[in-house]
């Protein structure tokens, strides 16, 4: 019996330590380890329940385990902040007043388009739409609103980590010779450029990687 | 939040009394069904084992096997169901030295179940 307990705790630390490592992607606005008891809880309580050849009592000590490591990891939690930090993870600034911190975007398993999808969803539909953004520790976005933003178009990935978009280029009206003279102008090659963006009224979000980005104007001929 | 502490506490104490209470429990239970097999194996192995005496075995075994289903796999219950059964078929029958084997079989399992589920490293992984 105490076999079960013990084989419970193992796969829990291991989940979480996983969990961990995936980063905020895979949390999906919980904590990592309410997140491993979600994973780990169904299946412990529907394989006794449907195989009648394995006790229901071991159903029941690797529940009364989990709920002893839930106890545990929200005891310390509590007493000990840098566990906090170790368990659950720390919030992630991925747009500062430089623009998209690519490090942390890496660090968090995320790219650009995750971002924008987030920022999105939060009701931000243009990267300069907020001052600071960032990915707590559950993996929800949070944002400090720019108050000058206008936003009156959806802006359209152009390029996306040195790789350009032609489907929405296609969509901008923007031609491959108009997107190399613009990097040119802006002493850019295509692989150094993080991230650019582009809405109705051509307001450009330019950020070479490492750089601080820039808003910048540029003829964009679609209808979107 | 002492309240908490309080019932993380008592689960760990139960499950902890829980955990030696199963294991005595076990290791009690196949102690007296080995020696039960043990028997059995030496008035085999003496020719002068009759009917009776597996009919008392598997009595034995079935009562302690409605309380083992609710502590251990039911299909590791079988197999010492499934090989008593031969034994006691065989020895029905008078055929001792097949039923010998079967017996052999059976104090190996019995032996080693409990260990199976016993608190050492080599199950815990």
């Amino acid at each position: 019996m105490a076999l079960i307990f013990i084989r419970t705790a193992i796969i829990f630390i291991t989940l979480l330590f996983v969990m961990r490592l995936m980063g905020k992607s895979q949390v999906g606005e919980m904590q990592p380890f309410e997140f491993v008891i979600s994973l780990l809880i169904a299946e412990l309580a529907c394989i006794p329940m449907a195989d009648t050849s394995i006790p229901l009592l071991y159903g029941i000590v690797a529940i009364i385990a989990i709920f002893v490591l839930h106890q545990i990891v929200w005891l310390l939690d509590l007493w000990f902040k840098p566990m906090k930090t170790v368990i659950c993870g720390k919030p992630s600034v991925v747009i500062n007043k430089d623009g998209i911190d690519e490090y942390q975007l890496k660090k968090n398993n995320l790219d650009v388009s995750d971002l924008i999808e987030s920022m999105r969803v939060a009701g931000y539909f243009s990267l300069d739409d907020v001052y600071y953004g960032l990915y707590e520790a559950n993996g929800s976005f949070s944002a400090l609103e720019n108050p000058d933003k206008s936003t009156s178009s959806l802006s359209l990935i152009i390029i996306d980590n040195g790789k350009a978009d032609k489907k929405n280029l296609a969509v901008c009206g923007i031609g491959q010779d108009d997107l190399d003279s613009f990097l040119k102008k802006q002493n850019a090659k295509l692989k150094q450029v993080l991230v650019m963006t582009v809405n109705a009224e051509g307001r450009v979000y330019f950020q070479k990687k490492g750089e601080k980005y820039q808003i910048l104007k540029m003829e964009v001929n679609g209808k979107w | 939040m002492v309240k908490s502490v309080i019932y993380t506490l008592t689960a760990i104490v139960a499950s902890i009394i829980l955990f030696v209470c199963v294991d005595i429990y076990l290791n009690k239970q196949f102690d007296e069904f080995g020696a039960a097999i043990d028997t059995l194996y030496r008035k085999v192995e003496a020719n002068s084992a009759s009917r009776e005496d597996g009919y008392a075995v598997k009595e034995m075994w079935k009562e302690k096997k409605s309380k083992l289903h609710v502590l251990i796999p039911h299909n590791d219950i079988s197999y010492v169901d499934y090989w008593l059964s031969e034994a006691c078929g065989l020895i029905y029958n008078g055929e001792y030295d097949l039923a010998l084997g079967k017996i052999e079989v059976l104090k190996e399992i019995v032996e080693n179940l409990p260990g199976g589920y016993a608190f050492k490293f080599e199950n815990i992984f």
